[in-house]
């Protein structure tokens, strides 16, 4: 199937007809001027979508919402008698995620195969996960430039990677190149407003994907990190120096497109109620308190531990070898510390002068 | 010698006494620094060794004081940063003998929206690769574009009206520390926001709100947020805020963040610095600043012997004249 | 066109972990002050009937409105006329449980993460070390062998508390000691009027009791800190790491591996544990 092309002035008509069968999401800037915070929105026509700038939270909660209901319940007495009514919500709506970039939708890789029970031999999966996940149409947009903090290709991804897409649009001066990658991303490119992508546009398209892979720097070997990890759990003044400055807020997890983790929690009003799972992080002190007092992880030391641990070693140890992180940086470009996971691993797996990482100093 | 040059002398000095000194370091690219723990000599080759130099000690790093007290640590502090630690004491939080405070003359602290709404349209903060501060310019390279801000236009909002430059505390100084600047807060962008009619301001704040992640940034940020493990954004019983994704209750924390802080806050802005959806929480705390001042005549964080009005009570209030209420 | 990562599938028909069973509490039993045990039967006959664990795995009780907790199933899986789950009032959870009555409602997900090796412990003597709480785990393990007799070497119970008020499940214990095929061994930690038992901290009477190391398995449930002194009494009785095994508690939320907060380094409690011996506590992440 030849690619397609999207001019700017057409992409909002082309967003409206998707409409009619997704539900749409797309980077918006919802601040007051031009400058302002990027986040994902569902699509309205005259909503002020922006793709220059990167969202500054990842696309997560378009396929794992922040907060939603697993079981729906009724208390209360029936007949004298004390009764339980439970009812599953019925099945979220399809939806088609545009202009999200490549570490994005890498992102959902890292949730797959942990909610589709590898834990417990895929006896136990999540289905409101698996539901969403196969109802959404990732239409990933390549980048055309790395901020300082991308890491995408230190961990087995690029700016205009395909993994996780299933359509990859590369933005042209005058529109956008939308190429199929997955038979699910033939769904969103059955529209009449899309016009076959010329061969001057592929080349333009290809051009930029070169540039932007080229601005990012070699990246680091970090095969070690499984082990370096390991072996460095016990070296509370290796953990005290890297975790001096962490606050021990969620910013880094809940900007993270592979922070997986969440809570269960009732909300109930009278007899009515509903049993939720909203967004958990490993950063918080709760996460592991028991009702006893105890918690395994008394500080932000044994916390930050974790979190680094869970990417670069616990993960992979499980998951043959790919790490849980895929270098969007957002942890570091949004944390009120400046804590660099980059660093971290480095340095815990014994990488001085990393190559991928800039001079600091100089900038 | 410079500035930087001699609180660097000041530091190693210190370090036999205390278990660490905490300053400011170089962070993820050239705009940003990051605070760092000196412990050895040699840590202290890192300290303000960035581009943006003091322009660049943004954070406030008396956060980290109470969750090192027990321990005698060493702590750089721009004026605003010292209005934290006499508050802290003043609260009996921390204790005044287990930190050495050590000031410099300030000359305000880089505001990184502000930087990045500076650049041209499209362009991200993140796209710095090199700066340099050049008089009162702000030098900046994206990859082979450069361009040039002025510092007046950059510089953090509290640094234009705060009359503290120096410490208000201090057991050391470098350099001289200049007269205080006869400013008064004018609280104007309170005034901006308080035009609007209920109905709009409401509107503002939900949208606002709806960027709300909830990672509590804003809350871990703050130097006089002390209850930490303990906050009634994690209390399950009883539930005063919900799991569910709902702005109401997300304003709601912020609501309950700034009561808590009134009569405690200085304005350092750290709760708005650090939040990832660029929320203009300190709005809410500054209404609140307004209002203690007003009725109480008190400004956080200037007397370590003063007692916040919010933790006293007089029978009579100087401002507050019930008897005379209809 | 090549789709080279196969997304997982979305089916339907899968059943859904987080969806409790409605159950019925049939009877309370006050065990101390602050712990009570609740029977219960699956309102659902059909699943309740086909309902399969194997001792030592945990549930999830829900109060609706309140919350989840997870307790181990400590009836016998041979004993199918109801689960018995037993709480001592601690949290938010426990002490809405404590409120309820036999008829009330309570939602169960259940069974969740590994069992004893029951298995590996046949034609062994075994040596059960519980304190306080910590013999509910044991109760189910100990009510499957008594119901498997045969299966098993001498048998020895060594179970101890604070005082005679902090001991659970006497209703067994009165049994079990009438019986001449186990050893039955009660302690308190300070003398008290009317006890006819042993006095002395658990690890001290285990040391006196000295059961042999040879072809045994100890299996042990208590407060940290009773463990800690109870490995070493074991160790110096020649017990090595692979004859010791003990059950984990941790704060869970999902039970099924995907949540996240249960881990030790890259293990799960609620998937690989909450049943460890002792060498593979040894190689796991020192975060407990």
């Amino acid at each position: 199937m030849s690619n397609k092309f999207i001019s700017h002035e057409k992409l909002r008509d082309w967003l409206e007809d998707l409409s009619a069968r997704f539900e749409v999401w797309a980077p918006v800037n919802t601040g007051q001027d031009a400058k302002g915070v990027v986040v994902y929105r569902p699509f309205v026509r005259d909503g002020a979508l922006e793709f220059a700038r990167k969202p500054v939270e990842s696309a997560k909660h378009t396929v794992f919402p922040r907060s939603e209901t697993l079981v729906n319940f009724k208390t209360g007495a029936k007949d004298g008698k004390p009764a339980l009514e439970l009812h599953v919500p019925e099945d979220p709506p399809a939806r088609a995620v545009f202009g999200l970039p490549s570490c994005d939708a890498r992102g959902f890789q890292i949730f797959d195969p942990v909610y589709n029970g590898s834990g417990t031999q895929g006896l136990a999966r999540d289905n409101y996960y698996l539901r969403r996940r196969n109802a959404t149409v990732l239409i990933v947009k390549a980048c055309s430039k790395v901020l300082n903090t991308c890491f995408c290709n230190w961990v087995g991804g690029g700016p205009a990677c395909t993994e996780g897409a299933d359509v990859l649009a590369t933005e042209l001066p005058d529109g956008f190149i939308l190429a199929q990658v997955t038979a699910r991303g033939e769904a969103a490119l059955g529209s009449a407003l899309l016009a076959p992508a010329s061969d001057s546009q592929e080349k333009q398209a290809r051009k930029l994907h070169e540039e932007a892979g080229a601005a990012l720097c070699a990246p680091p070997d970090l095969s070690a990190s499984v082990s370096a990890l390991r072996g460095k759990f016990d070296d509370s003044a290796f953990w005290e120096a890297e975790a001096s400055k962490c606050l021990s807020c969620g910013a880094c997890t809940y900007l993270c497109p592979t922070c997986y983790c969440f809570n269960i929690t009732d909300e109930a009003r009278g007899v009515l109620g509903a049993r939720i799972r909203s967004w958990d992080a490993c950063m918080l002190p709760l996460f592991t308190m028991e009702a006893s007092g105890h918690n395994p992880r008394t500080g932000k030391i044994q916390r930050l531990r974790n979190r680094i641990g869970h990417k670069f070693s616990y993960y992979p140890s499980l998951h043959n070898g790919r790490i849980a992180c895929c270098g969007c940086g957002r942890c570091i470009k949004s944390c009120p510390s400046s804590v660099d996971i980059r660093r971290i691993v480095t340095d815990a797996i014994g990488i001085t002068g990393t190559a991928g990482l800039k001079e600091q100093k100089n900038g | 010698m410079a500035i930087h040059e001699q609180l660097k002398k000041i530091i190693l000095d210190t370090l036999p006494g205390v278990e660490c000194v905490i300053g400011w370091g170089p962070g993820q690219d050239a705009l940003h620094g990051s605070p760092v723990f000196m412990r050895k000599p040699e840590d202290v080759d890192s300290f303000m060794d960035t581009p943006l130099g003091a322009f660049g000690a943004v954070n406030n790093l008396a956060l980290f004081l109470p969750e090192l007290s027990g321990k005698k640590v060493g702590v750089v502090v721009k004026g605003c940063d010292s209005r934290s630690i006499v508050q802290l004491v003043a609260e009996k939080l921390i204790k005044r003998e287990e930190v050495v405070i050590i000031g410099f003359p300030c000359e305000g602290a880089a505001d990184l929206t502000k930087i990045e709404k500076a650049l041209p349209e499209g362009r991200e903060a993140g796209e710095v690769t090199g700066a340099a501060i050049v008089g009162e310019t702000l030098k900046l390279s994206l990859g082979s574009e450069e361009i040039s801000l002025g510092l007046a236009d950059i510089k953090a909002d509290k640094c234009t009206r705060c009359k503290t430059p120096g410490a208000v505390i201090s057991d050391a100084f470098a350099g001289i520390a200049g007269k205080a600047p006869e400013v008064r807060d004018e609280y104007a962008d309170l005034a901006a926001l308080e035009a609007m009619s209920l109905d709009e301001r409401f509107k503002f704040w939900e949208r606002e709100m709806s960027r709300c992640i909830r990672c509590y940034a804003c809350r871990n940020a703050c130097p006089l947020c002390v209850c930490r493990d303990h906050c009634v954004a994690g209390s399950r019983s009883p539930h005063w805020i919900t799991q569910t994704d709902s702005t109401r209750d997300k304003l709601m924390f912020q609501i309950i963040h700034a009561t808590h802080l009134a009569g405690r806050c200085t304005g350092c802005g750290e709760c708005q610095r650090a939040c990832p959806a660029g929320i203009p929480v300190l709005l809410l705390k500054r209404t609140f600043n307004r209002g203690v001042a007003e009725i109480f005549g008190y400004d956080a964080g200037m007397d370590t012997e003063a007692t916040p009005p919010l933790l006293t009570f007089q029978v009579e209030e100087a401002h507050i004249k019930e008897r005379e209420w209809q | 066109m090549a789709d080279a990562y196969t997304l997982p599938a979305y089916d339907p028909g899968q059943r859904n972990p987080y969806l409790p069973y409605a159950a019925t509490i049939l009877e309370v039993i006050t065990e101390t002050y602050n712990i009570k045990s609740f029977r219960i039967r699956l309102d659902d006959e059909k699943a309740h009937r086909e309902f399969a664990f194997e001792p030592g795995q945990v549930g999830q009780l829900s109060l609706f409105g309140v919350g989840e907790s997870t307790f181990v199933i400590n009836s016998s899986p041979t004993r199918k006329e109801y689960l018995q789950f037993s709480a001592m009032r601690a949290g938010e959870v426990t002490t809405a449980l404590h409120g309820l009555q036999a008829g009330d409602k309570i939602g169960v997900r259940a069974p969740l993460g590994n069992h004893f090796p029951y298995k590996d412990m046949q034609g062994k003597d075994i040596i059960f070390i519980g304190g306080g709480i910590g013999m509910a785990p044991l109760r189910t393990l100990l009510l499957f062998m008594l119901d498997n007799r045969k299966d098993y070497g001498g048998i020895t119970v060594l179970y101890g508390a604070k005082s005679p008020e902090d001991l659970s499940f006497m209703y067994d214990f009165k049994e079990w000691m009438a019986r001449d095929d186990i050893k039955v061994v009660l302690t308190i930690d300070k003398e008290a009027p009317g006890w006819e038992h042993k006095v002395g901290l658990i690890p001290n009477v285990l040391t006196e009791l000295d059961p042999g190391a040879d072809n045994a398995v100890a299996v042990t449930c208590g407060p940290p800190i009773m463990i800690k002194f109870v490995l070493q009494a074991l160790k110096k009785l020649g017990f090595n790491d692979e004859q010791i095994v003990t059950t984990l508690e941790k704060r869970m939320k999902c039970g099924i591996g995907i949540c996240g907060r249960c881990n030790i380094g890259d293990k799960y409690v609620c998937i690989d544990g909450p049943v460890f011996t002792q060498a593979q506590l040894n190689k796991m992440a020192n975060e407990m």
